[in-house]
């Protein structure tokens, strides 16, 4: 009765407010934009229906994520109205029990909560339905979807949500802790689950709110065909992570009931205020108050007023605002938590990222900085908590009731916004302090001990501090418009949202975006670069910007009793006073100029498109120039170039000639020239007469009429001169392939002959909009004229120009080097004809060189290093594998056909490596990994280095379905042989289950099969395991034999582009007829076998034997791309081991038994005999055939011994 | 230096008018404003204290202009509000000083000498270390006047002081009030008769907005010499002798009611005449008898 009174109270008392209407429309809008665009960052990447299910959940989990972040009043207010109007001594002695008192306005809150998410599913019913959606895109009406997304997702989030934020407000009796409640949420889910430490499966548990079990798990894992039919159901990581957490909120409302007590809140007695009570408890004075008789007798002192005043005032209440910041809850957290969570998050990601960095001034920074707006990083946190200090500053002396007093004090408004701004600065730039100790801590933890202290102060106080800074100027500034706390801090999300993902609401350009601009990064080989430059005029474009903030918030600042908008704005009048007209007019000004500088730059001097516009442009040239694909054109024979690097302004200049041979059977009397946007095509001439007929500068076609048409086999040359300078900055930043140190960029710039078919708008629903026939992402395997298509390769010719002190590397052997004018030349050619794709390089480069000899023929093969002079301890190992690989693979595989390998740095703090023929540059960050020694780790330079090497190797394949695994799976394979040859098969083992870790490439369960494989679970894992669990099978020599058949077979120039049917044949021709199916098995469907081991005992046959009884499990099922199983009979001859223990290095590295045995599908027990005591013992112990190692590895069991 | 109040009016978005023309003149001294609840005192207190805005007329101090020279008046205005709260985790002497070096005292060893003293004269000295949170009603009030005469105001404006104080703190913050006015304008404002009655030198008497009267307090109370007559009546009498005389105040005495009437002779031979005090000055003035509005009930009266 009381209980329903309660709630019935709560419910209308809120749902008559004014700002919770707000958010349910604010919710419609966001769910809509949300639905509609289907583009939240990195959430989506491919194209499905507008209501398919999966689309629902991802909209309503992000949808659940805004809401978080403006509703935490709710059950803040519920929860802590009483206390924080001071009705509590009413309330609290009516006669109401516990129960029914928090349970009824704990219920509202929930009821409120729960009724405000049905708008982010009104969002998406009307996002879908209302005109604007083309009908192909819509898939049928599921209500379930929408049921599901409610019920599983966003209910239990408000669940949590409500309960945290309910338990908080109760506790301190102040509705704003419900926003901490929340952020406190999404600190879980954007800072805690994304630990690497926890990625396998713990992670997902820890994400309350679905950005890791819905938009990360479920988008990686599930297929396009799942993502538009199947339903989220409360199974596996889903029900687990609901019921979990589920569990949290309601212990949290246990606690907070058993807690809860109807009194009078006194300071609680913790041992910490126990402690201070000693020092601040003087004894009460005996006499009271004042003696009638005693004179004012206070001292006449001088005051200063104007400007020193104000300065004063302004730093008095900068410190006081920090104190009160500082000695706060979330402020504690904010300094004292987050750093040291740092630490470990540094740690966990240098350390478990698979890949172990040296954990440098560089590396670490880049975990300790984001952009304001990157909305899915672990720092987002941040802005949301200025939001929450901005507000709570702002609020400050009215929620203390002091707000008369110190609005009747003299001074300007100035002194209280600039100290509360300055006061939030202190914060964050203690906390930058902080941070940079956190990293400094990690880096010492780690033994690192090249702290460079002024690249952290640069970074973190000259770049991650400004950005921060200017979003507290606008989350103050809106705090003091609205003036009221919690529309103001629905504002100020709002505000923040809107920043974060612009995109969704239709605004591209940074100058729209407040504190947006392109990013800085930070490479030890390049410096800053010249990226610095465009970041810091947007940044200086937006601190003018924060000053008009600054003086609006200035003249509207609420003080007294007139707190109306109006009325302020009316006040506003009287307080321009000559400074603030000053500092206004100079706001203007500089926003005026800076803008207009800025878009100068961005729109002027460089063009400048929305995606939008981009797309279309994309559009444009396919709905124009389609028609001349099929058209024959000359291919290339040899190319020749003239490169003018000029590193000191950012320029290249590049005369070529291309050599054309009509390859086809009729005569080409039109040429197709494509230029490239980004740089300036001019000068194309022919060596025979012929006359522009089309020049479409802007969506780069040029059409050039032959007067003679070319005949078959003639050949005919094309001379060209394109030029590439930056003017000012774009609005994405700097275009910049050439810069002071470490320039790099590629052919990409220059003409094409033909239309070129990667121009085209690729995903489905971009076309479809854009009114393009659908077209596959890649062309089928069974297509047979992409089959057929060859880059033939060509001779490649360049003479490289750079400044006197750095060198420049190409494609082709070096022939000479000279100076010439205070420049450096350098010749470079090709004695064959090698793939379309080359690579300019010009830095200060230290170059490793050596030579490698072949055991056969004697021909040397030169191998050169241009490497940053710092980074030199790979070097050796790269050595070491590119020349354990040229012996390797030209025994088993074929000879290498060029006299040089050339390896080139490249600034970038990546890991990645990539092979063109004769050239591999690596990033920086594969030069910045830890040197870890065989046989005890693994060397994993070493086995990428042979990857890339083995690439030399690969052969010209048709880009068609399965291309990747033409190229990386072989690649892999071969570097497999490498590792096994130099190092042993236990380091062969190191590396397979280094690749079976679900980071930074997690496995796929349902899928296409390997011949068509695409992504890089395909390509780079699976790929390789199944070539490996051949060659296991029927011999790896057999594997190696089909593998150098296709090398012969595809590097013949004339040849066809192999395709994995051409690789499928080889591996069929050698593979005997018993192990057939398992080819079949690993290629041509999408085969999973499960092996578990579920007991293992084992007992002392006599003196020197044990007898081990396994009992195993065994399954083999087919998954289809639509996720569907198919459980399938097993039968096959399947790896048992036994183990003995080891002192350290691999657990798995002393078999004691390793034999097949014939298992079948369903339960079986194995016995064998080994002669010393075991340790671990089970089925497919290596994951030979059960690529996919589960969290715990139930492939192994521990041995239990027993007499 | 005088507190001149021009024909101030103020009405509220709901249509309430607080004030309603109101005119005063404040010399130096204690001046106090006696009003029941809801008569717009606190309304005009917060204009003087540059906190509202008027609607129409004019506030001068001195040579400045009140409504338009806010900051001038911040800089010699002290101003206790009726309602105020603490920061609970500051001590008494961390916030005094800073609202000290917010008023303008910037040197550090000056700030220190007249945080001293204010803390000794409001008897907070031997507390200062204290949190203000553990501050009983009347600490807190007195840390408010602490606060108030910070860089010695010209311009003291004090609204309801002593509504939440004991007896004996209410003495002593009277007290200390006191020693304020004598060189300062010191605008006290109250429905405490007392509070009126034993300080201030000058008094105005304001009820919906408007000023009734404004007077000495004892030349007031002597203008109704011989006018109040005192009796002790039955609670069934009253409505009769209400309907005949001008009944200011009725009052149980001992469980039987005391009534005072304004009249120029003795309403009936049980009454006697009594000895007027401010009270009557205040109740007669709210029903009219004597002030601004006896002047406009009367020609209506006449009729």
């Amino acid at each position: 009765m009381k209980f329903r009174a309660i709630f019935r109270f709560e419910l209308a008392y809120q749902a008559r407010r004014a700002w919770l209407w707000l958010i349910f429309v604010a919710l419609i809008v966001f769910a809509f934009l949300i639905a509609r665009d289907g583009e939240l960052a990195q959430m989506l990447y491919s194209d499905f229906f507008v209501n398919s299910p999966f689309a629902i959940a991802k909209t309503t989990v992000a949808g659940g994520i805004f809401w978080l972040l403006m509703a935490a009043a709710v059950a803040g207010e519920a929860a802590a109205r009483d206390v924080a109007t001071g009705m509590h001594p009413l309330t609290y002695t009516a006669p109401v029990s516990k129960a029914a008192y928090l349970g009824g306005r704990f219920l509202a809150a929930f009821v409120i909560n729960a009724a405000l998410l049905l708008a982010v599913q009104a969002g998406i019913v009307l996002a879908v339905y209302l005109p604007g959606v083309h009908p192909d895109l819509i898939g049928p009406f599921r209500p379930a979807a929408y049921l599901t997304a409610y019920f599983y997702l966003a209910l239990p989030n408000a669940f949590i949500a409500t309960a945290l934020q309910f338990s908080l407000a109760t506790r301190s009796g102040r509705a704003m802790s419900g926003y901490l409640g929340s952020v406190l949420l999404l600190f879980m889910a954007t800072f805690v689950a994304s630990m690497l430490a926890f990625r396998r499966g713990i992670g997902k548990l820890l994400d309350p709110v679905g950005m890791r079990f819905v938009l990360d798990d479920l988008s990686h894992a599930w297929t396009t065909i799942e993502k538009n039919w199947r339903l989220i159901e409360l199974e596996g990581t889903v029900l687990a992570n609901r019921l979990i957490w589920l569990g949290v909120g309601a212990g949290l409302l246990a606690l907070t009931y058993l807690r809860f007590r109807f009194a009078h809140k006194t300071p609680r007695s913790t041992w910490w205020r126990r402690l201070r009570r000693r020092a601040t408890l003087a004894p009460t004075p005996t006499r009271l108050g004042v003696t009638a008789s005693a004179p004012i007798s206070v001292p006449e002192v001088a005051r200063t007023f104007g400007f020193a005043l104000h300065a004063r005032q302004m730093l008095a209440i900068a410190w006081t605002s920090f104190r009160t910041i500082a000695t706060s809850r979330a402020g504690l957290g904010t300094l004292v938590f987050i750093p040291l969570i740092t630490v470990l998050v540094v740690i966990d990601q240098v350390a478990h990222s698979g890949v172990v960095l040296v954990p440098t001034t560089t590396q670490v920074l880049r975990e300790l900085t984001a952009p304001l707006s990157a909305e899915l990083s672990r720092w987002v946190i941040i802005p949301l908590l200025v939001c929450f200090f901005a507000g709570e500053l702002v609020w400050r002396e009215r929620e203390a009731g002091l707000g008369e007093i110190t609005d009747a004090l003299p001074g300007s408004e100035w002194a209280p916004f600039l100290g509360k701004l300055l006061g939030i600065g202190l914060v964050l730039g203690v906390y930058m302090a902080l941070l940079m100790t956190a990293g400094i801590v990690a880096q010492a933890i780690m033994d690192y001990r090249t702290f460079e202290i002024a690249l952290y102060l640069k970074v973190l106080f000259g770049l991650q501090l400004p950005e921060y800074l200017l979003f507290a100027v606008l989350a103050l500034a809106v705090h003091v418009v609205v003036d009221h706390k919690y529309v103001g801090h629905f504002v100020a999300m709002l505000a923040y949202v809107f920043i974060a993902i612009a995109p969704v609401f239709g605004v591209d350009h940074s100058l729209l975006v407040y504190g947006a601009g392109p990013t800085w990064s930070y490479t030890e080989m390049r410096g800053f670069g010249p990226f610095l430059a465009p970041w810091l005029w947007f940044k200086l474009y937006w601190a003018a910007w924060a000053l008009v903030l600054a003086v609006v918030a200035k003249l509207l600042w609420g003080r007294g009793q007139e707190r109306g908008l109006g009325l302020r704005l009316r006040l506003a009048r009287h307080r321009f006073t000559r400074p603030t007209t000053w500092t206004a007019a100079a706001a203007v000004g500089l926003v005026l100029t800076l803008g207009g500088f800025v878009f100068y730059n961005t729109n002027v001097r460089n063009e400048y498109l929305s995606a939008s516009e981009i797309a279309e442009r994309s559009a444009e040239y396919e709905r124009r120039f389609k028609q001349y694909e099929s058209l024959p054109q000359p291919g290339l024979t040899a190319t020749t170039l003239q490169v003018e690097i000029h590193p000191e302004r950012g320029a290249v200049d590049i005369r070529g000639t291309y050599d054309l041979v009509n390859r086809s059977a009729v005569a080409i009397d039109s040429i197709h020239v494509e230029t490239a946007s980004s740089v300036e095509t001019r000068d194309v001439a022919f060596d025979r007469p012929a006359s522009c007929e089309l020049d479409d500068e802007e969506l780069g076609h040029r059409i050039y009429a032959l007067e003679s048409p070319l005949q078959p086999g003639d050949a005919l040359q094309l001379d060209f001169h394109v030029l590439f300078e930056p003017h000012g900055f774009r609005e994405s930043g700097i275009d910049a392939p050439v810069v002071a140190n470490g320039s790099y960029f590629t052919n990409a710039a220059l003409p094409v002959i033909g239309y070129r078919s990667d121009r085209e708008l690729t995903g489905a629903g971009d076309r479809l909009a854009h009114g393009l026939e659908p077209r596959p992402l890649v062309p089928s395997l069974h297509d047979a004229d992409a089959c057929k298509k060859r880059d033939g390769g060509s001779a490649f010719d360049a003479v490289v120009g750079t400044v006197e002190d750095q060198i420049a590397v190409a494609p082709g052997a070096l022939r000479r080097t000279w100076t010439e004018n205070g420049r450096r030349y350098f010749h470079y050619s090709t004695d064959g004809p090698i793939g379309g794709q080359w690579a300019f390089l010009s830095a200060h480069y230290a170059v490793h060189e050596t030579a490698w000899k072949a055991p056969d023929s004697g021909r040397e093969v030169a191998i050169r290093i241009y490497h940053h002079p710092a980074h030199t301890v790979l070097l050796d190992r790269m050595v070491h594998s590119i020349e354990a690989s040229l012996t390797c693979y030209s025994r088993l595989f074929g000879a290498y056909e060029y006299g040089h390998l050339t390896v080139v740095e490249q600034p970038g703090n990546g890991v990645g490596m990539h092979a063109e023929p004769t050239l591999v540059t690596f990033s920086e960050g594969f030069a910045l990994q830890k040197p870890l020694d065989p046989p005890e780790r693994l060397d994993l330079p070493f086995a990428t280095m042979a990857h890339e090497t083995a690439h030399q190797w690969t052969v010209p394949y048709a880009f068609v379905e399965g291309a990747p695994v033409m190229s990386e799976s072989l690649a892999w394979y071969y570097a497999m042989q490498v590792v096994r040859e130099t190092y042993g098969p236990s380091q062969l083992r190191r590396l397979l289950s280094f690749m079976r870790q679900p980071y930074p490439i997690e496995p796929i369960r349902r899928g296409e099969p390997l011949l068509r494989g695409l992504d890089p679970w395909m390509s780079y894992r699976k790929g390789p395991f199944a070539l490996a669990a051949l060659s296991d099978t029927i011999g790896a020599d057999r594997v190696n034999e089909a593998l150098r058949r296709l090398v012969e077979a595809h590097r013949r120039e004339d040849a066809p582009p192999a395709t994995t049917l051409d690789l499928y044949r080889e591996l069929q021709a050698v593979t005997p007829g018993e192990f057939q199916y398992l080819l079949h098995d690993l290629f041509e469907v999408n085969t999973v076998w499960e092996f578990e081991t579920e007991r293992v005992k084992a007992e002392p046959a006599d003196a020197d034997a044990w007898q081990v009884t396994l009992d195993v499990h065994a399954r083999k099922v087919v998954v289809d791309e639509a996720g569907v199983e198919t459980e399938m009979p097993l039968d096959e001859w399947i790896e048992v081991g036994v183990f003995a223990p080891v002192e350290s290095g691999y657990e798995l590295d002393q078999p004691l038994y390793l034999e097949k045995h014939r298992i079948a599908s369903g339960n079986q027990t194995i016995t064998v005999t080994v002669p010393r005591r075991p340790d671990l013992a089970g089925i497919d112990p290596y994951h030979r055939l059960d690529f996919i190692e589960n969290e715990d590895d139930d492939n192994i069991e521990e041995v239990v011994t027993g007499s | 230096m005088e507190l001149h109040i021009r024909d101030v009016s103020k009405t509220y978005p709901n249509g309430v008018q607080a004030l309603k023309g109101v005119t005063l003149t404040i010399p130096v001294g204690m001046y106090g404003l006696l009003g029941p609840n809801g008569a717009g005192k606190s309304t005009l207190m917060r204009i003087l204290a540059t906190l509202q805005e008027a609607d129409r007329g004019s506030v001068h101090l001195g040579d400045i202009d009140v409504l338009a020279r806010k900051d001038e008046v911040r800089r010699t205005l002290g101003y206790l509000p009726q309602e105020f709260g603490v920061y609970p985790k500051a001590s008494a002497q961390e916030l005094l000083e800073h609202f000290a070096l917010l008023k303008g005292i910037a040197e550090r060893r000056a700030r220190r000498s007249v945080v001293e003293a204010l803390l000794r004269q409001t008897n907070l000295w031997e507390v200062r270390k204290q949190k203000l949170g553990g501050y009983s009603g009347g600490m807190k009030q007195r840390f408010g006047v602490a606060v108030a005469l910070l860089g010695d105001p010209r311009l003291m404006i004090v609204d309801e002081p002593t509504a939440g104080l004991d007896p004996a703190e209410r003495v002593r913050f009277l007290n200390l009030l006191s020693e304020l006015g004598e060189n300062s304008v010191v605008l006290l404002s109250t429905h405490i008769v007392e509070d009126v009655s034993e300080l201030c030198t000058r008094m105005a008497i304001i009820d919906r907005g408007e000023i009734l009267l404004e007077a000495e307090p004892l030349r007031a109370i002597d203008e109704l010499r011989g006018r109040i007559w005192r009796g002790v009546i039955s609670k069934e009498a009253l409505p009769g002798l209400e309907r005949e005389h001008a009944v200011i105040s009725t009052k149980l005495l001992a469980g039987r009611t005391v009534a005072r009437i304004h009249g120029a002779a003795r309403p009936r031979p049980d009454f006697e005449a009594a000895e007027p005090d401010l009270e009557d000055v205040y109740f007669c003035t709210l029903a009219g008898h004597i002030g601004e509005r006896r002047e406009r009930l009367e020609p209506a009266a006449q009729r």
